[in-house]
């Protein structure tokens, strides 16, 4: 019953749209607000802004800085994330070793760790990496090593009984079994590294979208703020919803 | 900052099944973090001793300490923790009770919760984070911007895993419910929400573990007080030795927080009937 | 012990689902006319999907024919009623209650009066305490009558499938219901302890005389337990046939080797073949 995989059903196509008008009346919403209070920026001032700041190359040099900070995040919470997480659902030891250390760590507010990479990993791109890893990073580990220990037993049976080789095991059985809870860590890990990105940029940063919303911030330019942070949401948004869809087909 | 698959909508398993339960079970490698933590605090009193690193960068866990014990002794401290445990507190009072209600609302109107799924899970606790800014303008700086996203971020897990435990409770349990003629109330608090504790509990513990970080997180980025706060105003104020103590509580009380929170979880789903 | 009115009285029932597909609404069940007197015991045999889940649901108040009626003793049903005990195929035991606090939780629901409406004249309210040991006795009854004494205080989690079914067994039995509807309860257990419970059931019918409709797919087990035999056809569920089983009252498992008993599966058997065949080719689109 994967509603992506069936064509498009007019059930689904009344869903998007109800969703599609809940969002429209969040703006009818803010526009009101708008006119209720003077500091909140209207719709339309905001969307100019946002056009008035993507034609500004300090502007875009500063989205690039953010964005490729947070890809950056991204791909190492990847690249660690995942063969830890094999590793750790795969082995019964390790896990009884790492997994409540793990669980600590995952529910650290990493952000407070920022002073301590900055004299480490430097005030440029080193330290809002790092941090961007640091979100991205226990998504990744957590949802694969569940996937991996979910696995039905059968499976490990049928791998051997068919005499396949470790490397068949992993890319033909192993890998498609757990893409479900992989996908999950994937799109958690994509939001979460550019968030912690951002929040790094907010505490202290030379360049990128997190100082941009803040220097408008304390010079009062409202819509300025409120449109880079649509920019930020609307990026993770876009991501976390595309990879969610993908979620939901392959399940 | 994350989540573990079940917890997220989709791979939908409890990590605490009903069948026998050991609440210390995971909690056989607690030696092995303990060691873990030790281990690390022995490098950093040596690499500090030798000069590996500038005092500043990371100071040794014998200066540490008394400094932690120190702040702990001052009112300061005490009016910063309070700050942040009422703004916790509410906002998972808060957050608890709407994603409750609109968990049992979504499994009634399946409809309404189609319609706002993409929104709750994308926004799914941290990125709200990112509002933070704007919540300020709104609000002002204070502890009600930082208690309302807070709120939000705790939820949106409570209202996913609740919508989710309800869905995935066996259907012959309303039929049961209905022949014994259960009320309506009675269906809901005595066989729906208790069938689906174990995603309640699981989404009570994410929510908490939210509340946490955004709380942090948000008096980190601006505020006037709170432990977040602390950490900012020493860092600025170029008191490494403070700072890092302040790291150090927020450490251990997230680190305390988690564990509670686990070993809640895994004492509450069987529950009692009263 | 029957009386004209008492047992449960089907009149031409009639149930239509709406279909998603193209051919209009799909005729579960159809011109359903029989009666079971009270204490008696029938079973409802049938092939897959022929709507004997349906018509036991329509019983017990669960869904709505719709059109005909049923009465049960007397009363027409538009709803789920106390007096009627309904146990199913899946494992309703609830996991986070105990055995005794499974077999006690319809006691509870029923003692707390409904919407505010007194069950009990005014003035007349028995104390808590005397209520709750009331049913406190009345649970441990259910739970000795099933066989489940010094299993208590179990968990579901810690008993076999077929002690969770008796648990089931001891919950609608302690609501003393005078009418027990059975949804295939053993269908999902073996041979053995199917045997086993089939025989506990037909024990404490003997010692309650509760008037029971028990559905199954499984004709021995029919044969074994009932006193009489609806066959139902596949889509539309109609009753092709109704067989009154001349066993003797006390039999046991070794009568399924005597020729009656034979002779009673072949014809039950003769009718269901057909069907059951008509039944797979339409499920799985074959041409019948």
């Amino acid at each position: 019953m994967s509603p992506a995989t069936a064509p498009p059903t007019r059930d689904g196509c009344r869903v998007t749209a109800g969703s599609v008008a809940v969002a429209v009346i969040a703006v009818i919403a803010w526009e009101i607000a708008s006119h209720l209070s003077f500091v909140i920026p209207e719709p339309l001032d905001t969307f100019l802004a946002l056009g008035r700041d993507l034609g500004d190359p300090r502007f875009l040099a500063g989205l690039r800085e953010t964005l490729l900070a947070a890809l950056a995040a991204f791909v190492l919470a990847m690249l660690i994330g995942g063969p830890a997480g094999l590793g750790l659902g795969l082995s019964r030891r390790a896990r009884v070793v790492f997994s409540p250390i793990i669980t600590m760590l995952n529910g650290i507010p990493k952000i407070v760790l920022y002073p301590v990479l900055l004299p480490v990993f430097h005030l440029g791109y080193g330290s809002k990496i790092v941090m961007g890893l640091l979100f991205g990073l226990f998504p990744v580990l957590i949802n694969t090593a569940a996937g991996v220990r979910e696995i039905p037993d059968v499976y490990w049976r049928l791998a051997r009984s068919l005499r396949a080789t470790r490397w068949q095991t992993l890319t033909r059985i192993l890998l498609p079994a757990i893409r479900g809870p992989l996908l999950t860590g994937v799109r958690l890990a994509v939001s979460l590294s550019l968030v912690g990105v951002v929040l790094s940029e907010f505490f202290a940063t030379e360049r990128g979208l997190g100082r941009i919303v803040l220097s408008a911030y304390s010079s009062g330019d409202y819509a300025g703020m409120v449109s880079t942070i649509l920019l930020l949401i609307a990026i993770s948004f876009a991501l976390s919803l595309f990879l969610w869809r993908l979620e939901r087909r392959v399940r | 900052m994350n989540v573990r698959a079940p917890d997220t909508p989709g791979a939908r398993r409890p990590s605490v099944s009903r069948a026998p339960r050991r609440p210390w079970s995971g909690l056989a490698g607690a030696p092995a973090a303990v060691v873990l933590m030790v281990l690390a605090g022995v490098v950093a009193e040596v690499g500090a001793a030798a000069a590996w690193w500038a005092p500043d960068v990371l100071p040794a866990p014998s200066d540490l300490l008394p400094a932690a014990a120190r702040i702990a002794g001052s009112p300061r401290f005490w009016q910063d923790a309070l700050r942040t445990g009422a703004e916790l507190l509410l906002s998972c009072v808060f957050g608890v009770v709407a994603g409750l209600g609109l968990g049992v609302a979504f499994w009634k109107a399946p409809g309404a919760g189609r319609v706002f799924e993409p929104y709750l899970v994308s926004f799914y606790a941290v990125p709200l984070v990112l509002f933070y800014p704007i919540a300020i303008v709104l609000i002002g700086i204070n502890q009600w911007s930082v208690v309302v996203l807070a709120s939000i971020m705790t939820a949106i897990p409570m209202t996913l895993n609740t919508w989710t435990g309800l869905r995935a409770i066996p259907p012959v349990y309303l039929r049961l419910a209905a022949s014994i003629g259960c009320s309506r109330s009675q269906t809901l608090f005595r066989v729906a929400l208790p069938a689906a504790a174990p995603y309640v509990v699981a989404g009570l513990r994410l929510g908490v573990a939210y509340a946490l970080i955004g709380t942090v997180a948000m008096e980190f980025t601006t505020a006037q007080a709170g432990l977040g706060y602390q950490v900012r105003y020493l860092y600025e104020s170029f008191d490494a030795v403070g700072m890092y103590a302040y790291i150090l509580v927020i450490v251990a009380v997230s680190v305390l927080l988690t564990a509670v929170l686990e070993i809640a979880e895994r004492l509450l789903p069987r529950g009692r009937d009263t | 012990m029957s009386s004209p009115g008492t047992g449960v009285v089907l009149d031409d029932v009639r149930v239509e689902f709406r279909s998603s597909g193209r051919d209009g609404p799909v005729v579960a069940v159809d011109g359903i006319t029989q009666e079971i007197p009270a204490g008696g015991f029938v079973s409802v045999v049938g092939p897959s999907g022929c709507g004997k889940s349906t018509l036991l649901s329509v019983i017990a108040g669960l869904r709505a024919a719709t059109s005909g009626s049923v009465r049960i003793n007397g009363r027409t049903v538009t709803g789920p009623d106390r007096d009627v005990g309904v146990m199913f195929q899946e494992d309703s035991v609830l996991p986070w209650k105990n055995v005794t606090d499974n077999v006690r939780f319809p006691l509870q629901i029923a003692r707390v009066p409904r919407a505010g409406r007194p069950r009990l004249g005014p003035g007349h309210r028995p104390g808590r305490a005397a209520a709750r040991r009331r049913i406190a006795q009345r649970a441990q009854e259910a739970i000795d009558l099933v066989g489940l004494g010094g299993f208590e205080r179990r968990y579901p989690a810690e008993l076999s499938g077929g002690m969770r079914q008796r648990v089931a067994l001891a919950r609608t039995l302690a609501m003393r219901p005078s009418v027990l509807l059975m949804d295939e309860p053993f269908a999902a257990l073996d041979q053995q302890t199917r045997l086993l419970l089939g025989a506990e059931v037909r024990r404490i019918w003997g010692e309650t005389h509760q008037t029971v409709l028990f559905v199954t797919h499984d004709i021995s087990e029919a044969i074994l337990l009932s006193q009489q035999v609806w066959v139902m056809s596949y889509r539309p569920g109609t009753i092709l046939d109704v067989v009154d089983v001349d066993l003797p009252a006390d039999r046991d498992a070794s009568v399924v080797s005597t020729p009656r008993f034979n002779a009673l599966h072949n014809r039950i058997w003769e009718r269901l073949r057909t069907e059951a065949m008509r039944g797979f080719a339409q499920e799985n689109r074959f041409p019948a």
